[in-house]
Order: C-alpha cells, then structure tokens, then sequence
C-alpha cells in the first residue's frame, strides 16, 4: 500500500519512463492502470539515479494530472492577451495554421516563420526536419545560453566536445560555474563518492554554493571575469612547467605561440580583475594540472556571461589540451557522435535546406560558430573524420535577439509567424522588454504548450501538448552522445494533448511534406532510429522493456587512430578554424559585459555586480511554480545579498528589494547571506506567478520578479563567437522597496 | 528482532529536499505538514571564509518515546523493532504528544483532527523497502537499517564512523545518528 493504493493490485502495469524536468533525466517507474499513473518511483536499474529522484522527480504524476493543464486546442476570440479563447478542434486548428503559414510563406518566403522550442521537453529533430523542408533557417533554442557555444568552441579546437567525464578514473574536477549541489544530482552523487577515494573538487562561482560547501577549494571569481582567470591559469601551467610535454608534443601544434601569448596573464594580472588572490588563482592551476586525470566539467555559466563568453571557452579548452586530459582515462572524453543508431542530426532533413535559406539565417552574419557559415565547416570536418556530424537543431540556430529583434523593425526581412513549443520566453529569454515586444507584435504565434505561460497568453492559437509521462523518449545528449536512453510512453496523452512530433507531422502533411514523415507515432520513428542497433526486438517498446539502454564499449585515446577532427588533425592550439571565420585564433582577456574599467560612469550609477543564478532547487528555468507540493520549498523569489551591504542599504532578510540594471528593475525578497561578495547580488531567474491571471498587462506578474528583465541583449554585450547574450557580470543597484505590498 | 534506525550523514547532504518532498507526496500529507524539515546551517563565518551544513530532522524513533507516555489513550505506540507510531483510530487529536516530543517531530493534520508523523514508512518496511525519503536520495545522506544485525550497512557505518545524537541528555534515547561534517 502506498498512499492508500494498493499496487500490487490486478491489473497494474509498471512502465520504464524518463523524468524531463531537467536534463539528467533520471529514470522512472510508472504504476498505472486503466490509463491512470498511481505513482512514480526513480528505478533502480536505471544508471544515472539508481533509484533517487529529486523534488521534482517525484511529482511526475501531479504534473501530469494537475487541473490547470491545458488539455484542448484553443483559438484567440478576443484582443491578443485579453485570455478569451475558444475551444476548436484539432482539425481545424491545424487547417487553419497551415493555411496562414502557406500564405505568409508566399507573401514574405518561408524565413518569416520562426520556431521555438523548451530544452529537451521536445522531439527537437522533428521540429528541425519540418522547419528545413518547409525551407526556414530560423529555428531557435535557449541554445546560446545552454553550452551551444561551449561545444562548439571545442569542437572547433580538438574535434568534439569532451563532455563525457571519466569521474570514477578521475582525481581532480573543475566545476567552473557549475552546481551541480542544486541542480545536477546525480552528478553529485558521484563527486561525493568520488571525493572519499580522494578526488579534488575546485569550484569557480561567485556565489558559495551547495557544491562549493563540499569542495577542496573555491574560487569566488568577480561574475563575468572568466576570461581573466582562464588566461592566468594557462600561463600558469605553461610558465611554471606544469603540462603534459608528451601530449603537446605528439598531439598538439601550436605551442610556441601560445606560450608566448599569454606571457602577460599572469595571476597578478588576473587579481584585480577577478578580485581573487593571484596565490589563489595559482593554486588552483596547480591543484588541476598536477592531479592527472583531471576533468572541467562543463556548465552553462560561461554560456551565459555574454561578450567574454567565447574567449574563456576558447581557453578553458586550452588547459585541458595543455594537460593532456583529453580521452586518456579518468579524464575528459571525446566519445564523437554515435556510430551505430540513426542520431538526431541523421533525422533533421538538413541536406534539403537550400543554401540561399541557411544564408538568411538570422544572425549568421555576426554569429558565425553557431549558425550556418561556422556549424557547416566544423561538421564537414567532424564528418571527414568521425563519419557523423554534431546536431543541426542546437548547434546551428538563428540567434534569438535576433529574431525578436527582427519581428519588431522588420529588419533585415519581416519575420511574421512565430510557433513556440514548451517554451516561455518571456520569462526565460534574455532583456524581457525586446521579448515582449516582439511577442505583442509578431502576425502569427502559435503555442503549444502544458500550461497557460505569459507566452501562450499572448497566442493566437494555443495547442496542448503532452507531458513527459505522455510520449515516448530516447535520451542522447542533444543529439551528441555515443550512447542512448531509451523510455516507454506510459499513458496515452490525457484529454486532447498531443506530442510535438504529432503536431509537426499533421502540419506537415498539410504541406505537402507526406512523403517524408512515414513514422505515424514516435514509437515508429525511435525504431527506426535504433534498428541499425540489430537488438532482437520487434518494437521500440520491446526495446525499452528488454534492453532500455544501449552503451558502446569505451575506447580511450581514439586520437591514435582517427587523428582529431580539427583541418591539421591535431589540437589546435593556435585554431584553424576559428581564425577561418575571422575569430581570433587564440584567446585574448575581454572583459566582463558591463564593468566598471569601461564605464565609471555606469558604475557610479549601479555600483553593484550582478549575476543571474543557475539551477535553484525546486525549480527548473521557469517551470513548476504551480506546483504547490514543491512551491511551499521557495515560495517567492530571493536575491542574494551581503550583510555589510544590507545593512548599509537598511535592508533586512526577507525585506522585497528592487533590483535595477539600465534594462529595467525587478522585485525579490533579499536573502541576506555572507555566501556573496559585498558587491555582488545574485537574482533568481524565470519567476512568475501563475496563480494571477495570465492576462494583459500583468500576463502573470511576468516582469516582477523575472530575472531576465534586467539582462542584456544588446550587441555589444553578446559573444562575436557564439551569440550569447550577458545573464552575468551586468552592473546593478538594489533599493528596498516601499508600502506593505512592496511596490 | 529488528531494531531499525537512521543515519544521516551530513558531509554529504546538500540541502535538496528531495526527501522532504518525497515524504509529502508519498504519504499524501497536507502542504503545511513536513515530517523531515532540513535545516540549513549557515553560511557562517565571513566571506570568503564560509561553511554550511544540512541538518535533516525527522522523528527519532527513541528508544524512551516521551510521546508514548504522554498518550492518554494509547494511540501512540513503539513496536517491538523499536518504530514509534501513531494508531490513528484510537487518536483524538488532544496534542499531548505535541507538547512532550522535545523534537518537534509530531504534527497535528487539521484536515483529519489526529495527530500523525514520521512512522519510519513502515508499511515499506515491513515489505522489505526501505524508507520513501531513503530511496529518493541522491546523495544516499540517509543509511536505514536494522541496528541489531552487526553486518548491515548502518551498523557497520556506525561502527566505524563517530556519530552523536540530538539532545541526547533528555535520555530519550534516539536512534536517529548523525555523522557530522
């Protein structure tokens, strides 16, 4: 009996399902009968939680049935935002969106459509594979945020990206804005147990997090000064003698000029500009370089400081190449893409996407190591050597500021129709004020989605769309690992909702694309895909049921046999390619997006630091503030704020404090904590509220306490490499807020 | 015989509340009724010289439960492998328990007018699983066990690692261990 249900009851099945709350997906197990889920419990067998979930692993099922669901297609009847709406049919809905995309693709070319989608709520390749044939470059993530740029910036150096870690070989780890103590579980189960056989754990992050708590040195880094600190520790290692001779000898090329290019970096350098020690910094270039194999685990902060965001990938690569800690055991892996199942570029059609349309993918102008120019000479490399390219969708996407940029001037062409898919840019898109903008503005929005977001406020046509427990799924790191997870659909989705890849489908055979989607469900698409696998299955769902994971044999130093998919087949330390696309070949310091060397003035204005922080338990990006089983954890948002600075503003725990950049200001109740510089305030991101109505103008309190109201979007503030924009490293100041309601 | 207890290591808890959420969402409880707070000590000290510990609280399952004497009718019970439970049928609500339990570990439910808490999950228990904020841990912070077999985990772990228990002077005996950072 668990909660007053018995599950050993006649009748009840038990299916291999897949938490998506985050992107450890975590296995689960599924109790259901008759089409209802009883309960969820993370499964044992499963390798990347062995039976643990998280918080929010554990309301699956109260996501899956919770009343404020969206389960029917809808259609705007009144004004945009106005939350009138009208329940249609499937039928009609998609008739009705295929023939105004038909209409606007005759009127303005297939460019003006562009498409969002949420981070892997979504079959992505089928999103892709509709979008290349209907002819439109501008697809889009929250890629730029979320190590698109890091993986390419790798790939450009060495040939893939090394983020498969060998942590049980390991004896050192860089998490480098990386914690995974709030947002990676399972990672950090395993850097506690890796920790009692000896593993030092360094962690660079401004703000002491769980993960700094437990490890043997921490370096709370100005937010936004990475590449001051990347740059010293390569001068580190290079000018004390502290890399791998061997491995640059016989694999690198380069290293000559590099040594002499960051001759001037040193830590006394670096100190003022990232406020740590010079001895600090040196320390923990020692402690990395000198407990081979070592590991840098990527995380997602660099991808989010903006302008310097691509120099430190660009070095940070560089350390791990100087100290040999690439595919040798215990260090970081470059597994290159799987060799043996059909992978997601293989399904995303990208070869019928004609040349002039990837030319007029928007931002590829400036933008060029992840959108077409960069992504289509670094995959003609990857091919020539590893057979395989990485994934289109991701890796190679019109750049969102761009885009909303685009809706709202017309400029460089008039993007009209925009389809978001599990997503909430509003809430969860750099500089809010451009989003919404564009969102008020653009002709045509379709959302498909499982809640009724500011973003979906402010459709024309709203579709529901099925949850993780209501499709089935194959987990491989975007597209880019070796390996693959496979999950079981549990129920059929609930009332009206439908997949994504349902919706692409039925719009595609409404434009003429019948002959390339011959997979009616995504249990016959995931066959297809793993059929080359040679499993003695019959069906997908066999598959999952027998077999559930599929793991080719590790093979270490793959360099010795293929070479590194770079154009001199080593590591580059002085970079071919991005010299190729008029990036500098090796990295130079550029400064933090706002900072108060290039502007005092600003400064003066707003004296303190700003960083957007990462993952925060229970929430995940903007998700799951309805959940009110895990809301009581946190029910508003905090920002973090140093007791000497507090005081000095009069400002007590728990007070609501305004949090104003040149962008704006937002509210969030002040955690006063010793965990952050005096100068530094760390904001919450994502909020809203959705137990207020989503309707104009509040659409859900979606610009009170959202974070990404104060970010920045501007041009000067994006990386020229990989287009991220500054969530970090932005000037501020913080006021308390007045009057009983705090506004 | 059994005799069942819990160790949370608290060099390895991160502050989650996994298991705060998995004991709520499991055992249906109402949204202000918490069996396993944790509690987050710090960060103490001054940047950049910082620490910060996690304390899971739950009940200790004593081997002297004052909530059990305190009981007018006998509601309140420990079974013989030592779990401190509550019958709820004989329950009336009346919170004497409340005031006597010196860890705060007993909960009125208002929606049903009893007295409820942490039962250690027994029904799990008694079909050989463990513990429903057990099994969610990532981290594996909480070890659950039967003290009474020298080989199982929990009593080789304390046996070899130094634990101290909460409040140990009221001589409630708790068979809650933490091992502490």
């Amino acid at each position: 009996m668990i909660n007053g249900v018995n599950l050993n009851q006649d009748g009840v099945e038990i299916k291999k399902s897949v938490c998506y709350f985050c992107h450890n997906n975590c296995g689960l197990l599924a109790y259901v009968k008759d089409g209802q889920v009883l309960k969820v419990e993370g499964d044992d067998s499963y390798p990347v939680n062995q039976g643990a979930l998280c918080s929010r692993g554990n309301i699956n099922h109260l996501f899956l049935n919770h009343p404020n669901r969206l389960n029917h297609p809808l259609k705007r009847v009144g004004a945009r935002g106005a939350g009138e709406w009208e329940q249609i049919s499937w039928e009609q809905a998609l008739d009705e969106i295929a023939a105004k995309l038909s209409e606007l693709k005759d009127e303005f070319g297939a460019e003006t459509l562009a498409t969002a989608g949420g981070t892997l709520r979504t079959d992505d390749w089928a999103r892709r594979r509709f979008m290349n044939l209907f002819g439109s470059p501008n697809g889009f993530h929250n890629a730029h945020l979320c190590w698109i740029p890091t993986f390419m910036v790798e790939t450009a150096i060495y040939g893939w990206c090394p983020f498969e870690i060998d942590m049980g070989n390991s004896r050192c780890i860089v998490l480098w804005g990386q914690n995974p103590g709030a947002s990676s579980m399972p990672e950090m189960r395993h850097l506690s147990d890796a920790k009692k056989n000896g593993l030092k754990i360094i962690v660079i992050d401004p703000r002491f997090t769980e993960t700094a708590a437990k490890a043997d040195l921490w370096l709370p880094l100005r937010p936004g000064s990475d590449s001051a600190l990347a740059l010293a520790w390569l001068n580190v290692i290079i000018w004390e003698g502290l890399y791998d001779q061997q491995f640059i000898e016989n694999c690198c090329v380069g290293f000559d000029e590099l040594a002499q290019h960051v001759r001037e970096y040193t830590p006394e350098w670096a100190a003022p500009l990232t406020w740590l020690d010079p001895e600090l910094i040196r320390a923990g270039a020692r402690m990395y370089a000198t407990h081979k194999p070592g590991n840098i685990q990527w995380g997602t902060a660099v991808d989010q400081i903006g302008k310097p965001g691509g120099a430190t990938m660009h070095a940070r690569a560089l350390l791990r190449a100087l100290t040999g800690n690439l595919d040798a055991p215990g260090s970081d892996l470059l597994t290159g893409p799987a060799q043996d199942f059909i992978t997601d570029e293989e399904m995303e059609a990208n070869e019928w996407l004609p040349d002039e349309q990837k030319a007029k993918q928007l931002g590829s102008d400036k933008y060029k190591l992840t959108t077409w120019e960069g992504y289509g000479r670094i995959a003609e490399i990857t091919r020539s050597v590893w057979g395989k390219a990485p994934t289109a969708e991701w890796m190679c996407e019109a750049h969102p500021p761009t885009v909303f940029n685009a809706i709202i001037t017309g400029q460089p062409y008039p993007v009209k129709a925009l389809i978001t898919l599990a997503t909430n840019p509003i809430n969860s898109y750099g500089q809010t004020s451009q989003v919404i903008e564009a969102l008020r503005k653009v002709d045509f929005h379709v959302s498909m989605e499982y809640w009724m977001t500011p973003t979906a406020a402010l459709a024309d046509y709203v579709l529901p769309a099925a949850s993780t427990l209501e499709r089935p799924t194959i987990t491989s790191t975007y597209g880019c690992s070796d390996f693959l997870l496979a999950s079981q659909r549990v129920v059929q989705p609930l009332h009206e909702r439908r997949t994504d890849y349902a919706f692409w489908r039925e719009l595609a055979l409404r434009m003429g694309q019948e002959e390339m989607w011959p997979w009616e469900n995504l249990e016959e698409a995931n066959y297809y895909r793993i059929y080359p696998l040679q499993y003695d299955v019959n069906s997908y769902d066999e598959f999952v049921e027998r077999y559930r994971f599929h793991f080719p044999e590790r093979e270490y130093y793959k360099y010795g046999r293929l070479g590194f998919a770079t154009p001199s087949g080593r590591v580059e330390l002085v970079s071919n390619t991005l010299a190729e696309l008029g990036y500098p070949a090796m990295p130079t310091y550029v400064p933090p997006a706002e900072n108060e060397v290039d502007d005092p003035e600003l400064a003066q204005e707003y004296p303190l630091v700003l960083t957007s922080r990462g993952g925060i338990m229970p929430y995940h990006h903007s998700e799951h503030f309805q959940i009110k089983e895990i809301r009581f954890l946190s029910h508003e948002p905090h920002a973090q704020i140093n007791p000497e600075t507090a005081s000095k503003l009069g400002i007590q725990e728990g007070d609501w404090m305004w949090i104003e950049t040149k962008r704006g200001r937002i509210r969030q109740k002040a955690e006063v904590t010793q965990a952050v510089h005096p100068k530094v305030i760390a904001t919450e991101r994502g909020w809203w509220y959705p137990e207020r109505k989503a309707i104009e103008p509040d659409l859900a309190g979606c610009m009170e306490s959202n974070g990404n109201v104060l970010t920045s979007t501007a041009e000067e503030h994006c990386d020229p490499m990989g287009g991220s924009w500054a969530n970090r490293g932005l000037l501020c100041k913080v006021y308390k807020t007045n009057g009983k309601d705090g506004m | 015989m059994a005799r069942y207890a819990m160790v949370l290591d608290t060099r390895i808890c991160i502050g989650c509340h996994s298991c705060t959420v998995a004991c709520k969402i499991n055992n249906d409880l109402p949204v202000d009724m918490i069996y396993n707070p944790v509690t987050t000590i710090g960060p103490t000290g001054v940047y950049p010289n910082l620490h910060m510990t996690h304390i899971p609280l739950l009940c200790m399952h004593c081997d002297n439960p004052p909530c059990v004497d305190a009981c007018p009718t006998g509601a309140s019970q420990q079974r013989e492998d030592g779990i401190v439970w509550v019958e709820d049928e004989k329950c009336v609500g009346c919170k004497a328990c409340v005031m006597a339990c010196p860890y705060g570990a007993r909960h009125p439910n208002l929606e049903v007018g009893i007295v409820q808490k942490c039962n250690f999950c027994m029904d799990l228990v008694d079909a050989g699983e463990e513990p429903h904020c057990v099994k969610t841990c990532h981290q594996r912070a909480r070890i659950f066990g039967d003290l009474d077999d020298p080989n199982s985990e929990i009593s080789l772990l304390l046996n070899s690692e130094r634990s101290v228990r909460l409040l140990p002077e009221l001589g409630t005996e708790p068979y809650v261990f933490y091992i502490m950072d």
